[in-house]
């Protein structure tokens, strides 16, 4: 019966709900963190570095001193530990999953080594992305685009996209529950749970067809929400860009904190010359 | 008032949406004039919301249909400027107002107008928008952390945050209870008497008409009939009621008695009206049913919410409760009161932090939903919300196919016949109007045969028609069902249905009795935000036995008269 107990534990844990409110916590920071204080316009073009250049570094030692540099800064940012398992069993699964094909069409062990260095790769920039994201929150996100030139339209449609997450979550759901409360879940967990985990899943891929379609009908008040509200005149008019996005300044703490990037990686980079 | 200036001109306004038939305004001529606090009335269909969005250029710019005639706003032409320049001098809240936020907080949301426009003291207009409406407090608070009250003061705040001439509410209080609908009118009043804004609301509830409205304008079949001062339009019973608007009750009262015109139309009028009446006979005691077996047994249920969020408060405390068979049970009680989360705990959707569920004496520990569902049906307050296929017949079945039920094809036709909705039954359910939608809802509640039925909120969003409509069907629903416990605002719904009646307060039980005893409570009416129907309030305030409908009313009066005794009426 230790299976079992461990289920139901699991269960208590992993509870739409609490999902919920772990996606909503990252997507709006609404924690406060170093990362939170500073201007998002440094944190994209940090995040511009780090997103783009590991992908070109081959060097162990320059990997790893990358890999523990997003660590430290993981941890500072407070990413939550959802998100985390999240990104973990994705690396995994994929190393397991390269790993398998590779023998299946008839490699051997000496393919362990590459593929793990390129999972360190991964990890840097899936860490940094995490990190600057779960430290933007959904407003300074879109002025900072709009501050560095992206359409108004472009940028309007990343806040409401985080506006509407939350009611997306709820919708979602509650159409669950409908499923849920008029449907016959199977009597039997099957073997390893399997049908219990089938009737789960095609539970979640049927939901999104309601989900879709209720959604579409929300989006028609909004639209016109928006021209009532005259968002169509602002995006013609310069002078409401800087207005809305006036707020954003660089401070010390910005310049700081890049300086701090920049050493590190210079004293990184130089390591892997000495060694 | 010396010179009227009229703010909306609509001449020979004819439209019709793109693909239909019928044209939905025709040939319709009106004006509204500045200053007034304007009701639009009309039946489902009659063309209201369409007339509004003409107001503001949303028709023909945004909905290209068939559209001729004029409409100018404050002098200018709707159809040659655009929706954006007008909006300048036009507010406009939705009745889905929910999709109307589009900022992530109150604050945010409320400046969002001004700040498009490039006002400077944009932040300014946003904070007073926010005084008006008595949001201040929540400035800074995520849109989807407010609670429904909250959404639509915040709607309203984005609107009139531009400090528009003309103000338009649609619908603004089908969701609220009567203690936030009343907070809702007073903020429009002070918005009209303060700051001089012209405000015009489309409206069912004919109580708040009289109450706050200046004028109403009675739409019929896309032409407007009539535009009156409001005592004398609420006088025209017949012709409301044909259209299946319900004049107040103290009004309809007054004109089944064929009392002298004009007929009270607020309940302060209806007092001195019917203060002479010499009514004696003792108040009928209520049968009160007995207490058989408990069907549902709530043991010192505690809930707290949020418990990783800060605010770590109980939504529930203490709640015991034991609900038998045969019980029409009403949950009542304001806003965030707990009404609908006690339901789901009842429903085992939400798990109590502490305490015990039995149903049917068996104790409800970590059931899955499932399971529970054998035995009871929950109905969503939004029943979008519960469709999750793609026809209405395929809805109602749904329940019963995953079952195996044998048969159970002739089973749904007869309920599709019960609920009136043979026709229906091959259309998307989402895409029928809210009086459908609600009675497909039902539809799946009874096909679930439960013992217990959970209903959230069933009149909400209905108009009056609709909703003597669903009663009906909830008298239906009696033969099918044992025990039905309905949270609602509706409190001519609990008088009218109910054979018990529980207030919530903040989370606890406040009073748990009949809705007679309830309703003459002064003291836990104020506590709970209750407000007994208009016709109880009357008979209270003249010491009558007690009447839960007009027509109990009506039947108690001329069984006086029959009785040779004299009512004098003033």
């Amino acid at each position: 019966m230790f299976t079992l107990e461990w289920v139901k534990k699991l269960e208590d844990r992993l509870s739409l709900e609490y999902i919920k409110q772990e996606l909503l916590r990252t997507a709006f920071s609404t924690e406060k963190s170093f990362f939170t204080q500073l201007d998002p316009r440094i944190l994209l073009a940090w995040y511009g570095y780090f997103a783009i250049v590991p992908w070109f570094i081959y060097e162990h030692v320059t990997l790893v001193g990358y890999l523990l540099f997003m660590v430290i800064l993981t941890v500072i940012a407070r990413v939550s530990p959802l998100i985390l398992t999240v990104l973990a069993v994705g690396l995994a699964g994929e190393i397991l999953l390269l790993g398998f094909i590779a023998l299946l069409f008839g490699g051997d062990l000496s393919i362990v080594a590459p593929m793990f260095w390129l999972s360190i790769k991964l990890a840097v920039i899936s860490l940094a992305s995490v990190t600057v994201f779960s430290s933007i929150n959904p407003e300074k996100f879109s002025d900072a685009l709009l501050r560095l030139g992206a359409p108004a339209q472009f940028s309007f449609s990343v806040a409401y996209a985080y506006r509407i997450l939350p009611t997306l979550l709820e919708e979602f759901q509650q159409i669950i529950l409908s499923y849920r409360l008029r449907g016959l879940a199977p009597s039997k967990n099957g073997v390893l749970y399997f049908r219990k985990i089938y009737y789960y899943i095609t539970m979640l891929i049927k939901s999104f067809y309601p989900l879709i379609l209720n959604s579409a009908k929300r989006s028609r008040t909004t639209v016109e929400a928006l021209e009532i509200k005259g968002f169509s005149y602002a995006a013609k008019d310069k002078r409401v860009l800087k207005m809305k996005t006036n707020y954003l300044q660089t401070s010390q703490m910005d310049w700081l904190f890049l300086l701090l990037t920049v050493c590190y990686v210079v004293i990184v980079h130089s390591l892997q010359l000495i060694l | 008032m010396t010179s009227l200036k009229p703010l909306i001109e609509c001449q020979d306004l004819t439209f019709r949406y793109p693909g239909e038939e019928k044209f939905i305004l025709k040939d319709l001529t009106c004006t509204i004039n500045e200053g007034e606090f304007l009701a639009i009335i009309g039946g489902n269909g009659s063309g209201k919301s369409t007339l509004c969005k003409a107001f503001n250029g949303l028709i023909p710019h945004f909905y290209v249909g068939d559209y001729t005639g004029k409409v100018t706003l404050d002098g200018v032409c709707t159809t040659t400027t655009d929706v954006a320049t007008l909006s300048q001098s036009i507010g406009y809240v939705y009745q889905d107002f929910q999709n109307q936020l589009l900022r992530p907080t109150a604050l945010e949301d409320a400046c969002f107008m001004p700040l498009n426009y490039g006002l400077d003291d944009y932040k300014e207009r946003g904070l007073w928008a926010l005084e008006v409406t008595g949001l201040l407090d929540v400035k800074n608070e995520f849109i989807w952390r407010l609670s429904g009250g909250q959404q639509h003061l915040l709607a309203l705040a984005g609107a009139i945050a531009m400090r528009p001439k003309l103000l338009v509410i649609d619908e603004p209080i089908a969701q609220l209870d009567p203690h936030h609908a009343e907070q809702i009118y007073e903020v429009l009043k002070k918005l009209h008497t303060d700051y001089g804004m012209t405000i015009v609301v489309i409206e069912h509830h004919t109580d708040f008409i009289a109450e706050y409205c200046s004028h109403v304008m009675l739409l019929d079949k896309g032409q407007v009939l009539w535009k009156k001062e409001t005592v004398a339009a609420l006088n025209c019973v017949e012709e409301l009621l044909e259209r299946n608007i319900f004049p107040p009750q103290v009004t309809q009262i007054a004109h089944s008695l064929q009392l002298k015109q004009p007929y009270p139309v607020t309940l302060k009028q209806s007092i001195q009206t019917f203060k002479a009446s010499p009514w004696k006979q003792q108040a009928t005691v209520h049968h009160i049913p007995q207490h058989t077996k408990p069907m549902v047994q709530l043991n010192n249920i505690e809930l707290a919410y949020n418990q990783r969020l800060e605010n770590n408060k109980l939504v529930l405390q203490n709640i015991s409760l034991e609900l038998s068979t045969h019980e029409h049970i009403a949950l009542v009680g304001n806003n965030g009161a707990g009404k609908s989360t006690l339901l789901k705990v009842i429903a085992g959707i939400v798990r109590p932090t502490s305490g015990e569920l039995y149903i049917q004496e068996q104790l409800i520990a970590r059931a899955m939903p499932e399971k529970l569902a054998q035995d009871m049906g929950f109905i969503f307050q939004n029943p979008e919300e519960m469709f999750i296929e793609d026809s209405v017949r395929k809805e109602i079945s749904f329940y019963l196919k995953s079952r195996k039920v044998n048969d159970y094809e002739t089973y749904v036709d007869e309920l599709l016949e019960t609920f009136e909705l043979v026709d229906l039954q091959d259309q998307d359910a989402r895409l029928l109007s809210g009086g459908q939608q609600r009675r497909v809802s039902l539809a799946i509640g009874a096909a679930m045969r439960p013992k217990i039925l959970l209903l959230d909120e069933p009149t909400a969003n209905l108009d009056i028609a609709t909703k003597q409509h669903v009663l009906n069907m909830l008298l239906e629903l009696k033969k099918y069902v044992q025990t039905i416990v309905i949270a609602t605002h509706d409190m001519e719904l609990v008088a009218e249905w109910s054979s018990r009646v529980v207030v919530l307060s903040n989370g606890c039980i406040l009073a748990d009795d009949t809705s007679e005893r309830i309703f003459q409570n002064h003291g836990i009416m104020a506590a709970g935000h209750i407000k007994a129907p208009q016709v109880v309030q009357l008979t209270t305030a003249l010491s009558l036995p007690y009447c839960s409908s007009v027509s109990q009313f009506i039947a108690g009066y001329l069984q006086q008269v029959e009785r040779g005794v004299h009512v004098g009426m003033g």
